[in-house]
């Protein structure tokens, strides 16, 4: 029968799952395939998944669960064995380096940091305050003139300074957060965000991160908005 | 060790406090993750909220009218009260940062902060700037370069 599988463990973790169901529209319990000293979570799936929204949430509600008792390697949404032999294989064959991976993530979870200019009006003001040039273009469009290149010579102007701001915000943020975090990756950033960071924060460290994260969100200002999300399993770092 | 147990999941707490979205979490959990070459992956296209954004694009035709538009349209009398002003936040986020060895980074990266805020280099006059010269500068970090794609 076919699995849906979660996440790896090592064999001692505890994966106390009681209450928790598995993924499907006819959700089957969770259960632990072991081979030497890993484990991996499933669940069994007798019919063809057709994804949906709940089943991510399901996903990541085992992983926050096992994380509670141990380091976990979350496995990407989706992923579907055979039966069990073919993920005892799987855990065989690559025993070593799942250990090698649990044991660099022991008391560690990642923390998420996405920023965006939320509010745009803060740092134009800024531009125009400080480039001549710019103000020099603004004033004369205000002021009537027709040419049509001036919007766009306006236009590039405070988008090259708005780009450099924001990347130059983002390095600064990266560096603020680096010493909280054993690893860190940057991805690149989507729709409106500028920066997309994934730290992996010892435990000890949480609190650190979460009052120098306070701190930069009262000090920054100017329109840009940080989202933190953790502490969540180390999907970033497997 | 182990982690402490988490009161609901991270995504219902909303993570740190903050306002972090349930978008951004199932990104992680769709594109991230371990993956197994040899088991099957399910075809994902059909759950609603998938689509990732690109990022928005900075260097076009629109975004420059639209840049030149919201120029005009400022107030330039109205608001001088923007972004905080760099040195102000140094000072506080060096006492009231993170504590013992995460000190001097901060500055560091505050400082950097400040000065994509006001787009230039501190200036030299400022008499807040007194205590951290007694450090050797930081810098923009050289370290890691933040990658970024354009489409």
């Amino acid at each position: 029968m076919a699995l849906y599988v979660y996440s790896i463990a090592t064999e001692g973790h505890p994966r106390r799952l009681d209450g928790l169901k598995g993924v499907g529209a006819r959700p089957a319990p969770l259960r632990s395939v072991t081979a030497g000293p890993l484990s991996a979570v499933v669940s069994d799936i007798s019919e063809e998944i057709r994804p949906k929204r709940r089943d991510l949430l399901v996903h990541q509600e085992v992983q926050e669960r096992l994380m509670a008792d141990g380091p976990v390697l979350p496995l990407q949404f989706g992923y579907i064995a055979s039966d069990d032999d073919a993920v005892r294989e799987v855990l065989d064959t690559n025993a070593d380096g799942y250990l090698a991976a649990l044991e660099r993530l022991d008391g560690c979870a990642e923390y998420h940091l996405r920023v965006a200019q939320e509010d745009e009006e803060p740092l134009l003001r800024q531009i125009l305050e400080d480039s001549p040039e710019a103000r020099e273009l603004n004033e004369r469009i205000r002021a009537g003139d027709p040419d049509p290149q001036l919007p766009l010579a306006l236009g590039e102007l405070v988008a090259r300074e708005v780009e450099a701001r924001q990347e130059s915000l983002a390095a600064g943020l990266v560096q603020a957060l680096l010493p909280f975090a054993r690893e860190h990756v940057v991805h690149p950033p989507t729709g409106s965000d500028f920066l997309n960071l994934s730290l992996l924060v010892p435990q000890e460290q949480k609190e650190d991160l979460l009052t120098a994260q306070a701190n930069l969100v009262r000090e920054i200002g100017g329109g840009v908005a940080l989202r933190l999300a953790g502490p969540l399993p180390p999907y970033s770092f497997v | 060790m182990t982690m402490v147990p988490q009161g609901g999941s991270a995504i219902a707490r909303g993570g740190g406090g903050n306002t972090s979205s349930l978008y951004d979490v199932l990104e992680l959990i769709l594109d991230r993750g371990l993956v197994i070459d040899v088991f099957v992956r399910i075809s994902v296209v059909g759950i609603e909220l998938i689509k990732i954004d690109a990022r928005i694009v900075v260097a076009s035709v629109d975004t420059y009218l639209r840049f030149a538009e919201a120029c005009n349209r400022l107030d330039l009398e109205a608001g001088r009260n923007a972004p905080a002003q760099l040195p102000d936040v140094v000072g506080k986020m060096v006492e009231g940062g993170a504590r013992g060895k995460s000190k001097g980074a901060l500055s560091g990266a505050v400082e950097a902060v400040t000065d994509s805020l006001t787009g230039k280099k501190p200036r030299e006059e400022e008499p807040e700037e007194v205590e951290e010269e007694e450090a050797p500068r930081r810098r923009r970090p050289a370290r890691r370069p933040v990658r970024r794609e354009k489409e």
